[in-house]
């Protein structure tokens, strides 16, 4: 247990050595957009969808394996409008923001055009805890596919352009208490473009 | 199963998964909201159905700084606006009466009846209260301010007098915002005479209904 614990606080400051010369940071900014949030029914169809967003990823990457695979740990951070639709009509229903935390792996497709693919959590936090956030935001699981295209503006960074897919499943705890069952799949796409900076 | 097979069979689950969608629950409880009076026209009836438009939300509510009512009302325009899953209803407590669309006196309904219904409730020992609706002769406008009047008695240490003017200041908000009948279920918050302190399920499924059909009396004024 001792030997174990000395190899491991030796080893530590090497392979931290070795796995910061090989980070990858990056942030970016742009806008996300989504589908419904909910489909509810009285008389009418009332959808409620939340607005175009900006957006703000930050993120960071490790090389894993060969074959220029990487994994990513990726935070994204959205605020916007949302509103319900009912014929035709929009009404405002205040602001909607969100997070996201991604666990990645991505990889080369073509030159410094690469895929992504995520799985992590992403929050919903209203401004105000009212009609489907009556109870709360809610935390929903979230699968993630994408492209970024790196192009070198210097010897150590890039810029970069991110198109990137997500899905979730939505429900919050107002909406089963009033007795809406299963979930809305809800589908978003967000663009984005930041800066890369490698630290070899 | 083939390997071929139960891949398509998982990936048919995962779309099938992906595509589903949320179910809304079913509102087929609710009672009638309605008034219909004798008809203008003088043959038959008419319908008198309201609620605040989005372009009059929120509404503004002035109450009488007595008994309590100010927060009573407060209460009342929060549990009212919580039993909306889409902003329908709003409304704000105002301090300038000549602004207001609703106005809530802590006094008994004056005999003396300038509105053409009165809507009375809440007939218990404690607490009464009422509420007057001015509609204009031909039944197609609500003229403003709606009146609500919530009598607290002479009496005000009677055992159960504040939670009387608690669920009567819901029951009498809720005439206010457009349900104009009162429920034959003691269950329910618009019971004539109400026992429950907060709105049902019938309740809550009856003024939602009504704000997404369309109104015949149009707001008017102040």
């Amino acid at each position: 247990m001792r030997k174990t614990a000395c190899f491991l606080t030796l080893l530590l400051p090497a392979a931290a050595a070795i796995l910061e010369a090989q980070v990858e940071y990056y942030a970016r900014v742009g806008a996300v957009g989504g589908s419904d949030l909910v489909r509810d029914a009285i008389i009418n169809e009332i959808t409620v969808r939340p607005s175009v967003a900006p957006l703000l990823v930050l993120g960071g990457s490790l090389p894993v394996g060969p074959s220029g695979f990487r994994a990513d740990l990726e935070g994204a951070l959205s605020s916007g409008k949302y509103h319900s639709r009912e014929l035709g009509a929009n009404t405002d229903l205040g602001t909607l923001r969100t997070g996201s935390l991604t666990l990645g792996l991505e990889g080369p497709i073509r030159r410094q055009l690469r895929w992504r693919l995520g799985l992590g959590v992403l929050q919903y936090w209203p401004a105000d805890d009212q009609g489907v956030f009556l109870e709360g935001g809610a935390t929903r699981y979230l699968v993630a596919a994408g492209a970024s295209y790196r192009h070198p503006v210097l010897p150590k960074w890039d810029l970069m352009t991110s198109l990137q897919y997500d899905f979730h499943r939505f429900t919050t705890d107002a909406l089963r208490a009033r007795g809406f069952s299963q979930t809305q799949g809800v589908s978003r796409i967000a663009l984005s473009v930041g800066l890369s900076r490698r630290t070899r | 199963m083939t390997p071929r097979g139960r891949w398509t069979v998982i990936g048919l689950s995962i779309a099938a998964l992906a595509c589903s969608d949320i179910a809304a629950p079913l509102r087929s409880d609710f009672y009638e909201w309605r008034l219909f009076p004798p008809s203008a026209s003088g043959t038959g009836v008419d319908t008198l159905s309201f609620h605040w438009p989005p372009n009059r939300l929120p509404v503004r509510v002035w109450v009488e700084d007595r008994a309590g009512l100010p927060e009573d009302m407060d209460r009342a325009i929060t549990t009212w606006k919580e039993e909306f899953l889409h902003r329908e209803f709003d409304a704000i407590r105002v301090s300038d009466s000549a602004a207001a669309d609703v106005i809530v006196r802590a006094a008994g309904a004056p005999s003396f009846q300038r509105s053409r219904l009165r809507l009375l409730s809440a007939l218990a020992d404690q607490c009464t209260g009422a509420t007057d609706l001015a509609v204009s002769d031909d039944h197609r406008q609500l003229l403003l301010p709606v009146r609500i009047f919530i009598d607290p008695g002479f009496d005000q240490t009677i055992p159960g007098l504040e939670e009387c003017l608690a669920l009567t200041s819901i029951h009498e908000l809720g005439h206010a915002l457009g349900i104009f009948q009162h429920s034959t279920n003691p269950a329910d918050i618009m019971f004539f005479n109400p026992v429950v302190a907060l709105p049902s399920a019938r309740d809550r499924a009856t003024a939602e209904i009504l704000y997404h059909l369309p109104s015949t009396l149009e707001a008017v004024g102040p």
